[in-house]
């Protein structure tokens, strides 16, 4: 089982390139995806899902180019796209019925899988519901639910847990880690806590290029002795911003503490132990100075 | 903000979004195909055997009768969808948030719609110009002659277009496809009935009001005779007799007249805003099944708590492998969902018709009902992706070209066969093999058809016009070159099955095109 990127980029009209010389070796396990809106992250998505073609490079499904031969991808692949519909008029089981029908699966298989699902994304009790009468969480509940239809060897998945409540969030996450232990789950989303609890490996992307591509622990040994906490008053907080990278505040009786992710420490400001949310920060920061130093 | 500001914005916003559309390109294209044909003498005006010079009057008032008598049906289906799209894009639920008024809204969209109709109007008024110029018959061009056929006889008929569009889309069960249904009639009968009534009742179109005043023109050179208003294609033009028509007699009572069809049109546009919801989500159309159980009504989205770690089950057998009868089960069942009881009775009642009624009856009734019953069931096919934003879920599923479209079409197939099939079980029965043939050329071409336009234009209001359109003049008014089911059993079964292989393949082109046009 293997998935590999060589070169893989993607022009739009209007000569913009919404992807940019991508490459990647992946096995099974969780990649987590991060950048930016507009990084080119839902771009590498629907390449990777054969609903666009690569402008230029080469993706390869276990040896086989998903442009030429895309259906044994397919027959593999769960897809859960950032925006998607549902039929309204059709009640959830008849639309899995109907997604496991398009997907190849038999209808007795399909029965029992549906029914697992179903607990699996907590719908069991509005099964029997017109789908147009969902909320928006339900919905994408049910976006996952198709998207395991199949038992997919390759999943890939775009801001899954956009709309959900933090309990089905933690639920979902947990799953996508233990669907990572045999087949390879790719999970793009701007949400670094998402990324943080289930990924062993976490591609950061910008400006339609991979910035980098390392395991959660290289990330953060990369921030190590580069984040800070520092208690500002509350009206210095505005300039402090515009010299310091600053990566979350809390205002307290104190004063605001605010976590910096710089080389040297503010004045005053005590070392602590970096989190995930730094580390993406710094190469974010690191690549748009190079960008900045390079024009 | 004033409220005329605030509609000149709703205005300007909507007609921007609308005219940086590809489709806006396709609808000046219509018009120009229109004008065109008009051009090149396609379509033409005769009184009895009478017809005018090509001068500035003539060419502007035929022009502007051609609008009315055929832009009126396609402009409808052209403009039906400005409140849809703020319906879909969520920028509805934020207009709705705003202290605009519903009235304003309904005038607005009213407003946009005539500024997309104007927009023809304008290309027509173009290849009016040009038409007077390929004919070559009078080389001066007058302003006022030439335009005023489009001011006061195409405009209002545009202005009460573009409101009663935006009255469909506001009334719940005229907003889909049976509104385009129901619009195809009323404009037959806007159209036919104060034809019908020599003017006695009012005419929108104008027809009759030109036809007395170029009449009297043709008596008062030709002698008084009954003579019929002709618009259409005509070969016979060395039959012509030909008189210079100095142009209809603006009187003001009839300017009058004709302007009020603008206050009509604003009119309907504040019933519009009586029936408009206000993109109200509480107020769609899905329906929830109604709870068995009375008492308390249990909170909906109050869902049952799981465990923290969940699990899947490995799956025992292979997806992916072809299993057409399934796909084409589902795929027969989504286009099914939703039809209530009474469309299967009426269904039933057709397949009975076809197997009892008369065989003369069968063949140019029974079966043209049959096959216009089940319209709303084709229209979705190939589109349904688009319209629900389905289409990322199905392409990325393996196959989307090869079987799940295929199992589309025959779903499209199957339904027409069923609905039709007491006609065919009759054709059999009778040893009528040559009917059995143009009904079964035509139980392909109808959903291949449907799957065609689906496909490339992404909307079942393309198919519903077309096919309305076509199942009129060719069925249901015999005329045998448009009769793709037999009807006037002097169809031509090849030729429709010839244009079936075209259809079928320019859906699977178009799907191709669909699943990598970045």
């Amino acid at each position: 089982m293997k998935l590999t990127i060589e070169g893989v980029g993607k022009r739009y009209r209007g000569d913009f390139w919404g992807l940019r010389g991508f490459s990647l070796d992946l096995g099974p396990g969780v990649l987590g995806l991060l950048g930016p809106n507009g990084a080119g992250k839902s771009t590498l998505m629907r390449i990777l899902a054969t609903i666009t073609r690569p402008t230029e490079g080469r993706a390869a499904w276990d040896g086989a180019d998903i442009v030429a031969q895309p259906d044994r991808l397919r027959a593999a692949l769960g897809y859960l796209p950032q925006d998607f519909g549902v039929y309204p008029n059709l009640n959830a089981v008849e639309f899995l019925e109907y997604m496991a029908a398009v997907k190849g699966l038999p209808a007795r298989a399909a029965r029992g899988r549906i029914d697992e699902l179903l607990t699996l994304v907590n719908l069991t009790e509005a099964r029997k519901r017109p789908l147009g009468g969902y909320s928006g969480g339900m919905r994408q509940r049910i976006g996952i639910a198709q998207a395991l239809l199949n038992d997919p060897r390759l999943l890939i998945v775009d801001e899954p847990t956009m709309g959900l409540d933090p309990e089905e969030r933690v639920r979902f996450r947990n799953l996508l880690s233990e669907l990572g232990g045999e087949r390879i789950v790719i999970l793009s989303t701007h949400i670094v806590s998402d990324v943080e609890a289930t990924a062993n490996g976490i591609a950061i992307v910008d400006g339609g290029r991979l910035l980098t591509y390392a395991a959660p622990e290289d990330l953060l040994r990369q921030v190590e002795g580069r984040v800070w906490g520092w208690v500002l008053p509350s009206g210095d907080l505005p300039a402090a911003r515009e010299r310091w990278k600053i990566s979350s505040t809390v205002r307290r009786a104190d004063g605001v503490h605010a976590r910096v992710v710089s080389e040297m420490p503010p004045p005053g400001a005590k070392p602590l132990a970096p989190s995930l949310e730094d580390a993406y920060l710094h190469v974010l920061e690191a690549h748009r100075i190079e960008r900045k130093a390079a024009a | 903000m004033s409220n005329l500001r605030v509609l000149w914005h709703l205005i300007r916003a909507d007609f921007l979004e609308r005219v940086r559309r590809y489709g806006f390109l396709m609808t000046l294209l219509l018009a120009a195909g229109l004008g065109y044909l008009v051009s090149v003498g396609g379509i033409k005006l005769w009184i009895g055997t009478a017809r005018g010079v090509y001068d500035s009057a003539w060419v502007g008032t035929l022009t502007a009768m051609v609008v009315n008598s055929f832009l009126s049906l396609a402009g409808f289906y052209v403009v039906k969808n400005a409140v849809e799209r703020d319906r879909q894009t969520g920028v509805g639920q934020i207009l709705a948030s705003t202290p605009m008024s519903k009235p304003l809204y309904t005038l607005g969209k009213t407003a946009s719609n005539l500024a997309v109709l104007g927009a023809m109007l304008g290309v027509l008024a173009v290849f009016a110009v040009v038409t007077q110029w390929v004919a070559a018959e009078d080389p001066s061009i007058h302003l006022w002659p030439l335009l005023s056929p489009f001011l006061l006889l195409a405009l209002p008929v545009m202005a009460l277009v573009a409101a009663l569009t935006v009255l469909f889309e506001t009334i719940p069960w005229l907003r889909g496809g049976l509104g385009n249904v129901a619009w195809f009639f009323l404009w037959t009968a806007l159209m036919s009935i104060p034809v019908a009534n020599e003017g006695k009742t009012p005419d929108l179109i104008g027809m009759t009001l030109v036809a007395q005043d170029m009449e009297a023109e043709v008596d008062a050179r030709f002698g008084d005779a009954d003579r019929g208003f002709t618009l259409g294609h005509i070969s016979n033009e060395e039959e012509a007799q030909v008189f210079r028509w100095q142009g209809m007699n603006w009187t003001p009572e009839l300017v009058l007249g004709r302007l009020s069809w603008f206050g009509l049109a604003v009119g309907i546009s504040l019933i519009a805003a009586l029936f408009f919801d206000r993109f109200d989500p509480a107020k769609g159309r899905v329906r929830v099944p109604k709870r068995k159980r009375k008492g308390k009504e249990k909170e909906e989205t109050a869902l049952p708590a799981l465990p923290e770690h969940v699990t899947l089950t490995p799956l025992a057998v292979t997806a992916g492998a072809f299993r057409f009868p399934g796909v084409l089960a589902a795929e027969l069942r989504l286009a099914l969902k939703g039809q209530p009881w009474w469309w299967y009775a009426a269904a039933l009642g057709l397949i009975i018709a076809g197997l009892t009624a008369p065989v003369g009856g069968v063949r140019q009734i029974v079966l043209p009902l049959a096959w216009i019953w089940p319209l709303l069931v084709w229209s979705p096919m190939g589109n349904r992706e688009s319209r629900f934003g389905t289409g990322e879920l199905l392409f990325s599923a393996p196959h989307p070209v090869g079987r799940q479209l295929p199992a589309v079409w025959m779903a499209g197939v199957l339904v027409a066969a069923v609905v039709g099939g007491g006609v065919a079980a009759r054709y059999l029965i009778g040893g009528d093999f040559a009917a059995l043939a143009s009904w079964t050329v035509g139980a392909l071409f109808i959903p291949s058809l449907a799957l065609a336009l689906g496909v490339w234009s992404g909307s079942s209001k393309l198919f519903e016009a077309v096919y309305l359109f076509l199942w009129y003049i060719g069925p249901m008014n015999r005329t045998p070159e448009l009769d793709y089911l037999g009807a006037t059993g002097r169809g031509q079964p090849l030729v429709w099955l010839a244009a079936t292989a075209l259809l079928a393949a320019a859906a699977a082109a178009g799907r191709r095109w669909q699943l990598y046009r970045d």
